[in-house]
């Protein structure tokens, strides 16, 4: 976010001027353009949040951690199946939403970040939107850090919509206390919550990457659908390389290698090595298909 | 701005920049990693001094473990994939990374950190924990008498399993010493730490030689590097190599080197270190609610039952020679055949019924299946002494006879056929 930000404010400049002159011929006092506008952005957010299928994917989201809790709930007597973060479900609540991660980061946030990202771009040229959003007093670089910008807060929507129902669920069947680290400690209650919270930006973080790479992919065309599946394939094909131990020197570039290193936070101390080797690629991902798509964007001609 | 309006094709020099710099950058820092940093020199007998009178007042790191031993690793369900399994008993193939904590001579914690899981010893004093996350058991141990002050930091914290150990130069050159000679024990004490490298260098000059050839970086730290090289020619172990932190003489890194492979054999090493005192607070162990706490037997032997785990992550144990696989055929007094790293023990077990003679279940309660699964899988040979199992690991093969002998040594197969057939 503050990234994105940061770059919109950079952008902020040449567009300012563009839309000085555009304006200028309004009466009274000279029209000084704010200096800093949250406008596209919000626009943007409502278009995003006001989405029917965006909705429903969020619903999706948010039924997995709840779906979890009441099988758990209902066998909780072979509780020792299904690894440890599945099987400490029982002890806090807050791990429901954990758990939750687990497996809702291999398929349906990336899949949510892929409708999203896919659509930032191509879909706006495919329905003919694209040419009337770049006849507004906007230079199209601060449009792309705004549609980045708005990607990050719909990653974050989504991680939030699996943490916040999988909290609830997960305190209402299980209770909600002091939990118990991998490192055979004890966390009090705000401890946990802070622990998860720090989870929850690490995801963000990771799932904004991969919005970056379909930014960019959502540049190359007009069809939102390919862009997705495109973003979709990305994330699968990195899912099997991560599995391949032959390609273990490559591990450390893909963005999925680093998703599941949320459970660092788990630790006590947590242990930090691996998360921060997340960040870093999380940053250089954003920033590399960032700019990737702002040499695509920027000079292409917008023929819909 | 101009330039990107007038030319648009510059605009993709943008991203290409980035991806140059951060190439660039991970070049840079690997070619300072492997530039070797220059240092007063020192003798072996000086390092080992150094070494056995380093006293850190504490300190936390990173130790990344890789053990490519040659052994049928994807036949153990839990210990094949790289950073998988937190389990102890799985250390024994992969790469594992460890988180190490030490303050003082009585607060030790080592965690084992596997994907989604966590085994942490905990030593706070006289109370030693372990602790498994997959199967939420903590087991208690006390700490006995005899051990409550080790004098080497090569113990780490005087680790269960790593008890009976006489010389205070170091768990490698310790270990060096028992292959030499048999019975360090039976030596006279020595005085002086200067006379107690100058003894431990004099017993092993027969059979290895001892050399400290350069220096190296560990973890960002220059270092020593002290070379064990057997002089044995037979000896599938190359060389031992240990680096030696330069400012507190604290090893770095161990790594044990084959003639059969390249890359070493078994390595164990910081990838990050820092001298401060940690936290009183991590060394601290409750057991979480919901816990299955045990209260272990006191393991003042070091065979039964935690030596299991802990054998194979102290630096510098030779991991072939610690925790072969068939350690469970332990009963029988083990015979001798040969010297220094030629040494083939033969240990007399029952005959191979097909089920393990394993009788302990703390907690890997799997163990004993897969073990058998695993060594019925091994190649089949017969010679004069027999016939029975062989494995061929990197350095050290192991020969299962089928009429219960099991045959060890850091030698090629041939020579324990030649030890069993003498000793029958």
């Amino acid at each position: 976010m503050s990234v994105a930000e940061g770059l919109d404010q950079a952008a902020v400049a040449p567009s300012a001027a563009a839309s000085g002159t555009a304006t200028g011929l309004a009466s009274g006092p000279a029209y000084r353009p704010k200096p800093f506008s949250t406008r596209l952005f919000r626009s943007e957010m409502t278009l995003i949040g006001g989405r029917r299928r965006n909705q429903m994917g969020l619903l999706v989201l948010a039924a997995m951690p709840i779906i979890m809790a009441i099988a758990t709930k209902l066998t909780a007597s072979d509780h020792r199946r299904g690894g440890d973060l599945m099987s400490s479900m029982t002890t806090n609540g807050l791990f429901v939403p954990l758990a939750a991660f687990m497996v809702e980061m291999t398929m349906f946030l990336p899949l949510a970040i892929a409708m999203l990202s896919g659509d930032s771009i191509a879909g706006e040229a495919n329905l003919g939107t694209l040419r009337y959003l770049l006849t507004v007093p906007v230079s199209r670089t601060r449009l792309l850090a705004v549609k980045f910008a708005s990607l990050c807060a719909g990653a974050f929507w989504g991680v939030l919509t699996v943490a916040i129902p999988g909290a609830i669920i997960g305190i209402a069947l299980f209770g909600f206390g002091p939990m118990p680290t991998l490192s055979g400690s004890t966390l009090s209650a705000g401890e946990a919550v802070g622990r998860l919270v720090l989870v929850c930006l690490y995801l963000t973080a990771g799932l904004s990457a991969l919005a970056a790479v379909g930014l960019f992919i959502s540049t190359l065309t007009e069809q939102p659908i390919g862009a997705s599946v495109a973003v979709m394939i990305v994330t699968i094909v990195s899912w099997i390389l991560v599995g391949v131990p032959q390609l273990s020197w490559l591990h450390p570039w893909l963005l999925v290698d680093h998703w599941m290193a949320f459970q660092e936070f788990l630790r006590d101390p947590i242990a930090w090595d691996a998360p921060l080797a997340g960040l870093r690629l999380f940053a250089l991902y954003a920033v590399v298909f960032w700019t990737l798509a702002w040499a695509r964007f920027s000079g292409k001609d917008v023929t819909s | 701005m101009s330039i990107f309006t007038t030319r648009p094709w510059t605009r993709w020099a943008v991203p290409t920049a980035a991806v140059a710099l951060v190439a660039a950058g991970s070049v840079a820092v690997s070619s300072t990693a492997t530039a070797d940093p220059t240092l007063p020199p020192m003798t072996p007998a000086e390092l080992l001094v150094a070494v056995q009178q380093a006293r850190p007042a504490g300190l936390s790191g990173t130790v990344v473990q890789t053990s490519d031993l040659g052994l049928p690793s994807l036949t153990l369900p839990g210990m094949s994939s790289g950073r998988g399994s937190a389990e102890l008993s799985g250390t024994i193939t992969g790469t594992h990374t460890w988180r190490v904590w030490l303050s003082g001579p009585s607060k030790a914690r080592l965690a084992l950190l596997g994907q989604g899981g966590e085994s942490d010893i905990v030593r706070d004093g006289k109370d030693i924990w372990v602790w498994s996350s997959s199967s939420k058991e903590a087991t208690h141990y006390l700490v006995p008498e005899t051990m409550k002050h080790p004098t080497s930091l090569g113990d780490l914290g005087a680790l269960p399993g790593k008890t009976g150990m006489p010389s205070a130069t170091g768990a490698p050159a310790a270990s060096v010493a028992r292959g030499a000679a048999g019975a360090p024990g039976a030596t006279p004490l020595p005085t002086t730490p200067q006379e107690a490298a100058d003894k431990l260098l004099a017993m092993v000059d027969p059979s290895t030689e001892v050399t400290v050839p350069g220096t190296t970086t560990v973890a960002g730290r220059a270092a020593y590097q002290l070379v064990l090289t057997p002089r044995a020619k037979e000896s599938l172990v190359a060389s031992v190599r240990l680096a030696v932190d330069a400012e507190t003489k604290v090893p770095l890194r161990v790594q044990v080197m084959s003639t059969r492979i390249a890359t070493p054999a078994f390595e164990v090493g910081f990838t990050a270190v820092d001298f401060g005192v940690p936290d009183a607070q991590t060394f601290a162990f409750t057991p979480p609610a919901g816990t299955t706490v045990t209260e272990g037997k006191t393991p003042m032997t070091g065979d039964q039952p935690a030596d299991k785990g802990a054998n194979s992550m102290v630096p510098g144990e030779l991991p072939g020679k610690a925790t072969p696989p068939g350690s469970g055929i332990a009963s029988a007094k083990p015979k001798f055949v040969g010297t220094g790293w030629a040494t083939v023990v033969i240990v007399k077990g029952e005959p191979m019924t097909g089920s393990s003679p394993d009788g302990e279940s703390s907690g890997q309660g799997k163990a004993p299946d897969s073990m058998t699964s695993m060594l019925q899988q091994l190649p089949t040979t017969s010679g004069a002494w027999g016939t029975g199992r062989v494995l061929e690991g990197t350095i050290f093969t192991a020969v299962l006879a089928d009429d219960g002998r099991v045959a060890i040594g850091a030698v090629p197969a041939d020579r324990l056929y030649a030890a069993l057939a003498a000793g029958s």
